[in-house]
């Protein structure tokens, strides 16, 4: 059967060919007697902005170069250069590694980084120079999220390809790791993503078969989503075509975890595969305390400042995003989503997530 | 009314020396044997010095009982192969404090010699035995003396003296003194390393008590040039000075004897020995340019005294007094002083009075200070107020104190001559200091001679830096009239002048394997302290200093600069050829080529060997 090329396959062959271009250049360069370098877009808050058609942050056009000449760049060059390589092999071999794994994998090519935050702004630089998230190129951070729901997987690592599951036979959810953030995704009865903050609502939901009630896969995040739940986030909008809805703290922090996922972070503006523009905060909204009559807690003079600070940034300044930073700085205090407990345990199941949800959909 | 009667008694020099032996550096047996060492084998260098002779110095130091703690009994030997002392002289040498042969205005090692005697003495009262001397003058017979002193008595007691053959010209001294090797053993290791740096001419061997050899071997075979005596500069003399210097122009007194008044009867071709004043005048004045001076001397004194040339055998001249215009002499016949007025008018006064008044300023200026001329005189007379023709004689005492102060504070002598000086030269520092550090880079200066307060005094400096050199930071050797100090370094002026300089301007880093001698040769080092461990910070000195340190520094900046270019590179090339073939490893398998890429043409165009 003519089945479409996995988007996993398509990855891997992005970013070989990726490699394989750099990679050839610099061999020519040095074959020709000259000095190779790269051209790393530069991540400095200047070059950052915010780009409203992609509805994201994005680097702008300035470049640094990194020499391989310049004796004060020789040695990060050829740092990077090392990652090239490696990225290289883990991706051909489908071996997954971490940060800190690259770290130590570093030693035994005697390109000695001086700690482990050499190697990780290293990864950022390749992920800028190639504009590829890390896991494509088979570097994944420690799995903290999960997801649950009716949702058909293949996985393609090796000793496992063709192997399918389906994501609703471990009421723990799954571990968002390598494997699955690689796996294909098959199919699903599921009309709606729920990505939710905590981990203590995640395991409410699935008692509470939220995922049957509402037709839904449930995703969580573990506080700021690791980017790899992002990126499974992204997919499962895109290849799924799943609308996307997120449930968090009524405070400004879990305000932020819904536009990170909406739009990315600065952190990640040289990324393009990590957000999804359509996703939709739900709540818990700073209006949400009054309406809802929840139990709230004041907010901290690092949480009025976090709010000042948020309505700078352009992506607040209209929209449900700027009443709710509004309304958060005028009543002065917060509300956790298991504030709702006080109305019983299923109360948020029951009563507030319906609302919601008709609410996103008239959205 | 109590009698209570002090006794004031003289006593020697031996013991006062004796009773203060504290000051000259005996005050323990760790100080004392290093002064004791100290002083013989500077004695032997200066010594050797003044005769020309490449210094040979053997200095031996052996424990008289091994077995015993410090401080115990140590022999003490040095031989040297100098002028060696003189029979005669050696018992005095020896055997009495305050005899010696450096009186002189001109630059050695020592003052007056004490230090050996002083050396011997303490030797003497520590262990109660006496000070054993060979000397051979000639190479070919030896004497050899063992000597006491007396202290009370400040006189040598030689207990034996006998002559043998020897093949060896010099002087050998032994003595044995209390002392404490385990403690001065490090400084006397540090003396002789250090004064073998600054007498790259002489052959030092130590032999410690412990069965060490320490072995320094000649450099270079040329002497420096030996210092020569000379007269003082204005500026080094004070009122006594110039009063004992006046007093030494004057004419000696005459002092007419029989003998003298015949050679006059002589050479004024008289017979008769009574020729009164009506003769010997008329003759004087037909025979006067054909007569000496003294014979003139006497003539003008038959003329003022109107006496016959055989009165005049039986006067002692006391006195002449040109400004009172009297003479004072004594009669040998009456056995009287009796004072006669002079007559201008007589014949031959002028002649006794110019005579009598001593040279003229210009003269006494000319003559008796270094690098005076006539124009320079005449110049200096007026700006004190003198005519050059002004009569030493005639200076009366505010004079003499109006002149002492014009000389210290006319600005128009010329700097002091230095030929006094015996500065090493910059030439066997250079090697000297070569051959000690081995080192990378190696610059040496002599500032010219410069003066303070009329001692002139001349700078040299030499500066190693990488090498051999095993130190971080600064070192610094100071030397002064080529003996090394080695104590009180924090409060030195070469010290002040090194730490004051901004050393980062010259590329120093304060880690840098660096060497600095300096050594400052005077007639007369002002020294802070009696240790003589310490110069004083004297403008002039301090100057001179500043300035050949910067001179030195800015030619090891530019070495720094050179070396710091050349290190860059080779950091570089060192950078390319530890990373461009992991460059070129990596991007072969990404490429996903057979060969690696051609990158040797970088690594050489980027000098990497």
């Amino acid at each position: 059967m003519a089945r479409k090329k996995s988007s996993a396959a398509r990855n891997q062959k992005d970013i070989l060919g990726l490699l394989k271009k750099h990679g050839a250049r610099i061999y020519d360069d040095l074959d020709r007697g000259r000095f190779p370098h790269f051209e790393i877009p530069s991540r400095s808050v200047s070059n950052i902005v915010y780009d409203t058609e992609l509805r994201q942050y994005i680097l702008g056009n300035s470049a640094a170069l990194r020499s391989s000449k310049n004796t004060s760049q020789l040695r990060s060059f050829t740092q990077l250069m090392w990652l090239a390589f490696f990225a290289n092999r883990l991706t051909q071999e489908k071996k997954s590694s971490t940060l800190r794994d690259v770290y130590y994998s570093s030693q035994a090519f005697t390109i000695d980084f001086d700690d482990q935050s050499e190697s990780d702004n290293i990864i950022v630089d390749l992920e800028a120079v190639l504009a590829k998230p890390r896991e494509h190129f088979h570097i994944f951070p420690e799995e903290r999220s999960s997801v649950f729901g009716d949702l058909n997987i293949e996985y393609t690592v090796p000793g496992y390809e063709g192997k399918r599951m389906n994501l609703s036979n471990h009421p723990d959810g799954y571990a968002i790791g390598p494997s699955l953030t690689s796996a294909e995704l098959l199919d699903t009865s599921a009309e709606l993503v729920i990505a939710i903050e905590k981990g203590g609502l995640f395991t409410r939901f699935v008692e509470e078969q939220v995922d049957k009630k509402f037709k839904a896969i449930i995703v969580d995040t573990g506080g700021q989503a690791p980017r790899s739940t992002r990126t499974l986030l992204k997919r499962l909008h895109t290849e799924l075509s799943l609308p996307v809805v997120i449930l968090t703290d009524g405070d400004v922090y879990g305000e932020h975890i819904a536009m990170v996922i909406k739009s990315g972070s600065a952190n990640a503006a040289h990324l393009r595969e990590l957000t999804v523009p359509d996703a939709k905060w739900v709540g818990v909204w700073a209006s949400d305390i009054e309406r809802y009559d929840l139990p709230t807690i004041p907010m901290t003079d690092s949480d009025v400042k976090r709010c000042r600070d948020l309505q700078k940034d352009p992506r607040y300044s209209h929209g449900i995003w700027k009443k709710e930073l509004d309304v958060f700085l005028k009543i002065k205090r917060k509300a956790e989503l298991e504030a709702f407990s006080k109305y019983g345990l299923t109360n948020i199941t029951d009563k507030y997530l319906p609302h919601k949800i008709e609410l996103a959909r008239s959205l | 009314m109590s009698v209570n009667k002090e006794r004031f008694n003289q006593i020697s020099p031996s013991e006062f020396f004796y009773r203060n032996r504290d000051l000259a550096g005996f005050s323990n047996p760790t100080r004392s044997l290093y002064t004791a060492v100290r002083e013989f084998v500077e004695n032997s260098l200066d010594a050797c010095d003044q005769a020309g002779i490449l210094p040979e110095v053997r200095l031996e130091i052996k424990a008289v009982d091994p077995d015993k703690q410090d401080p115990r009994t140590y022999i003490l030997s040095v031989r040297d192969n100098g002028p060696g002392v003189a029979t005669e002289h050696v018992p005095l040498a020896f055997g009495t404090v305050l005899y010696g042969s450096k009186f002189g205005l001109k630059q050695a090692r020592g003052m007056f010699g004490l230090g050996a005697t002083m050396a011997i003495l303490y030797g003497q009262i520590t262990t109660n035995k006496p000070v054993s001397v060979s000397s051979s003058v000639n190479g070919r017979v030896q004497d050899n003396f063992q000597i006491l002193l007396d202290i009370q008595k400040n006189k040598p007691v030689i207990l034996k003296h006998d002559t043998t053959k020897t093949r060896r010209r010099g002087l050998a001294v032994s003595i044995s003194l209390e002392g404490d090797y385990s403690k001065a053993g490090a400084k006397i290791r540090d003396y002789v390393y250090q004064t073998s740096l600054i007498t790259p001419y002489a052959s030092i061997t130590f032999l410690d008590p412990k069965g060490n050899s320490y072995q320094y071997d000649r450099i270079i075979k040329s002497m420096p040039a030996p210092p020569t005596i000379i007269n003082p500069h204005p500026h080094g003399v004070d009122v006594e000075t110039i009063r004992r210097m006046v007093l030494e122009s004057q004419p000696a007194m005459p002092a007419p004897d029989q003998a003298a008044v015949r050679t006059l009867l002589t050479a004024l071709r008289l017979k008769d020995e009574s020729a009164g004043y009506d003769v010997v005048i008329p003759r004087a004045k037909e025979r006067w340019k054909r007569l000496k001076d003294g014979h003139k001397l006497l003539v003008s004194l038959v003329s003022v005294l109107e006496c016959g040339l055989m009165d005049l055998a039986h006067t002692r001249i006391e006195e002449i007094d040109v400004l009172g215009k009297k003479v004072h002499y004594y009669d040998l016949k009456s056995a009287k002083t009796k004072t006669v007025r002079m007559d201008e008018s007589k014949p031959y006064y002028s002649h006794l009075a110019r005579l009598v008044s001593g040279e003229t300023l210009q003269s006494f200026l000319t003559k008796r200070f270094q690098r005076v001329g006539r124009q320079t005189a005449d110049r200096f007379a007026k700006f004190a107020g003198f005519l050059p023709e002004q009569r030493m004689g005639a200076l009366t005492n505010q004079d003499m104190v109006r002149l002492s102060d014009s000389l210290q504070t006319y600005g128009e002598f010329l700097s002091p001559d230095p030929s006094c000086l015996a500065p090493l030269g910059p030439d066997p520092l250079e090697r000297g200091m070569k051959k000690f550090f081995e080192p990378d880079f190696l610059s040496v200066v002599q500032r010219r001679a410069s003066a303070y307060s009329g001692f002139p005094f001349v700078v040299e400096m030499g500066v190693a830096y990488g090498g051999n050199i095993q130190n971080r930071g600064i070192k610094v050797y100071r030397f002064a009239n080529r003996i090394p100090l080695l104590y009180d370094e924090g409060s030195d002026v070469v010290l002040k002048v090194i730490n004051e300089m901004d050393w980062s301007r010259y590329k120093v880093k304060s880690d840098a394997p660096l060497v600095i001698a300096s050594h400052i040769c005077s007639t007369r080092i002002p020294y802070k302290t009696v240790g003589k461990e310490n110069v004083a910070d004297r403008t002039e000195i301090e100057r001179e200093l500043r300035l050949a340190m910067q001179h030195l520094a800015r030619k090891l900046s530019s070495y720094m600069s050179r070396r710091g270019k050349a290190e860059a590179a080779k950091k570089r090339a060192n950078l390319y050829a530890k990373y461009l073939p992991l460059v070129s490893q990596f991007c072969t398998e990404l490429a996903g080529r057979g060969t690696e890429p051609k990158y040797a043409r970088i690594l050489k165009e980027e000098g990497v060997g």
